[in-house]
């Protein structure tokens, strides 16, 4: 947090011309506060995100690959679809969550209580990786399993 | 109506947020150090694992595997006091933070009927955005509400939120409350009274305020006051700064360790004065450095950490001490740093500091507020015509031991959670 203060103090805010103007202000100091700030861009709620960083490809047909960093938000609702991140059996995977059965059906229990999302408890879940290299993972009673939030950016270094 | 926010074995609960895997299993927290245990899962306290047991006590259990442990990551536990802080201020119509996993809600002009469902729901809420399970106190005065908390945390049934709010539930509660736990009384208050057959808080209440008043004086008969429902601790004493800053720009660029700690330990000790004299104390001390962002030809590196100290300090030697071990986890000789700054954070009034399980040696501490008193009349000109050995180039390489740390999952770039 004193990071943020120290950067006024360093001078990251921006300043025209790169000095303290005299004379004339500038007309286009009027328009400074537009600036795109990435924070306020990709953080819908501060207080619930968080970053994490891929390790491996197992979601590399998604388009997600190792070493890219994903914005997590955990104050979001999953839903059908959604990049989560999920606690599995001791690990930390990226998966896409889906409520119907990839193809075939099979009964379920419920999901595990507690740290999950309410709504999780009542429903099948699977666990779908972006190709067919790897398993879908149908959560069961047997796993370790927490929803741990939602991915809502995915960024990648391209140079 | 007042509802006091305490989150439940706080240091444990940040280590599982990132690692779910503690989910449920024995688990300890060490002190800085990794002296002592400072925070313990419930079924590491279901163990017999007393607060400030010595680590090496519990080593052998740590060795066969039945109880893990964590050296103390309070970079960690400071952004997640802060995010769970945050969600609770866009709860409440005043939110007054009272420590790193405290804080009062100060529920005016809300519908007292609708109070413990909505924290219920904050509950889930904190829970959610945070991974940090919280439990609330819901009662009349703030010394009620601290009450309400132990019985929302101690009996399942109340799932995180206990109401105190009638004559009747106050009798009840306090008749349950051993005097020792009572806010403002304490363990060490304890005794004494307990010597005089009040050993619960009810007993306390029963007396006439004479008799509180001559044995513990004014503050005695606000306690006394606050448990039948009186509200006489309304909130904070007039708001002082929340932090202090004192940082530089250097003329020349600095690599050296000992010229930096040099000068971190100045501005650590302009700090401990700027705390004296408004007479507070802080609980945490952090250190920046920053390159010289303007050279882009040499390698950049903004670091920061802090270091929480057990008791809240003003004095110079402690403020000094805890700022050279922040720089330490920071510091790296490639880099020709600029700019360098102590900031000393979680700021109370120095005589509402309450005395901390781990903070051993009282005798000493006085000590050192002593030494700090002399070094500021004799400093009173402005210069540092006095000043510890450690504030200029001296020895300050005892590493500390920090063995079993986790991640600085949300405060560094290169340590995020790893995801496959």
């Amino acid at each position: 947090m004193y990071e943020m203060k120290d950067q006024e103090e360093r001078g990251d805010v921006p300043v025209v011309g790169g000095k303290p103007l005299h004379g004339f202000a500038s007309p286009a100091q009027d328009y400074l506060d537009t600036f795109i700030s990435l924070d306020k861009e990709l953080v819908r709620h501060p207080a619930a995100t968080y970053y994490g960083r891929v390790v491996g490809n197992s979601m590399q047909a998604a388009g997600v690959r190792e070493g890219d960093v994903l914005v997590i938000d955990k104050s979001l609702e999953p839903s059908e679809g959604d990049l989560v991140v999920c606690f599995v059996d001791g690990e930390f995977l990226l998966r896409f969550l889906s409520f119907h059965a990839p193809g075939g059906k099979g009964p379920r229990k419920a999901g595990k209580p507690g740290v999950s999302y309410r709504i999780l408890r009542q429903q099948r879940l699977w666990l779908l990786p972006a190709d067919d290299s790897l398993p879908a993972i149908e959560v069961s009673d047997a796993n370790d399993f927490t929803v741990w939030g939602i991915v809502t950016y995915v960024i990648k270094k391209v140079r | 109506m007042f509802a006091l926010v305490d989150c439940n074995n706080f240091f444990v609960s940040c280590e599982r947020a990132f690692q779910p895997e503690l989910e449920g299993r024995p688990v300890v927290v060490l002190s800085n150090n990794d002296g002592c245990v400072v925070a313990r899962s419930n079924e590491s306290k279901a163990m017999g694992i007393k607060m400030g047991t010595p680590f090496f006590q519990v080593k052998p259990l740590v060795e066969q595997g039945k109880l893990a442990v964590r050296s103390s990551n309070y970079t960690l536990y400071g952004d997640l006091s802060a995010r769970v802080m945050s969600v609770l201020a866009a709860f409440a119509p005043r939110l007054e933070r009272y420590s790193i996993d405290e804080a009062f809600m100060i529920m005016d002009g809300v519908d007292e009927a609708a109070l413990p469902g909505l924290c219920s729901e904050l509950i889930v809420k904190v829970r959610r955005w945070t991974g940090i399970p919280v439990s609330i106190g819901i009662a009349p005065t703030k010394t009620l509400a601290k009450v309400a908390n132990h019985f929302a945390k101690r009996y399942k049934g109340y799932r995180g939120v206990c109401l105190i709010d009638n004559a009747e539930k106050i009798r009840k509660a306090l008749a349950l409350t051993p005097i020792g736990e009572v806010w403002g009384i304490g363990w060490r208050g304890a005794p004494k009274l307990a010597s005089e057959g009040v050993d619960t808080a009810l007993r306390f209440v029963e007396k006439p305020e004479a008799w509180v008043r001559s044995r513990m004086g004014v503050v005695g008969v606000r306690t006394w006051a606050e448990l039948q429902g009186q509200v006489t601790i309304e909130s904070d004493r007039d708001e002082k700064r929340k932090s202090i800053c004192t940082s530089r720009s250097f003329a020349d660029m600095i690599s050296d360790f000992d010229e930096l700690a040099f000068r971190v330990s100045d501005f650590a000790g302009k700090c401990a004065e700027k705390l004296r004299k408004e007479g507070t104390a802080a609980s945490s001390v952090g250190v920046f450095l920053h390159t010289n962002r303007f050279r882009e030809d040499l390698a950049q590196y903004y670091p920061n950490a802090s270091v929480r100290l057990d008791v809240p300090a003003s004095s110079t030697p402690e403020i000094v001490g805890a700022a050279l071990k922040a720089m330490r986890l920071i510091y790296r000789p490639e880099y020709a740093y600029k700019r360098a700054g102590v900031i000393v954070t979680d700021i109370v009034e120095a005589d509402a500091i309450q005395p901390s399980l781990f903070d051993f040696d009282w005798s000493e501490r006085g000590r050192e507020d002593e030494i700090s008193k002399v070094m500021d009349r004799v400093n009173v000109a402005g210069k540092n015509v006095l000043r510890l050995a450690t504030q200029r180039p001296g020895h300050y390489s005892d590493g500390i031991r920090h063995d079993f740390g986790s991640r600085l999952f949300t405060t560094d770039w290169t340590q995020l959670l790893e995801i496959r």
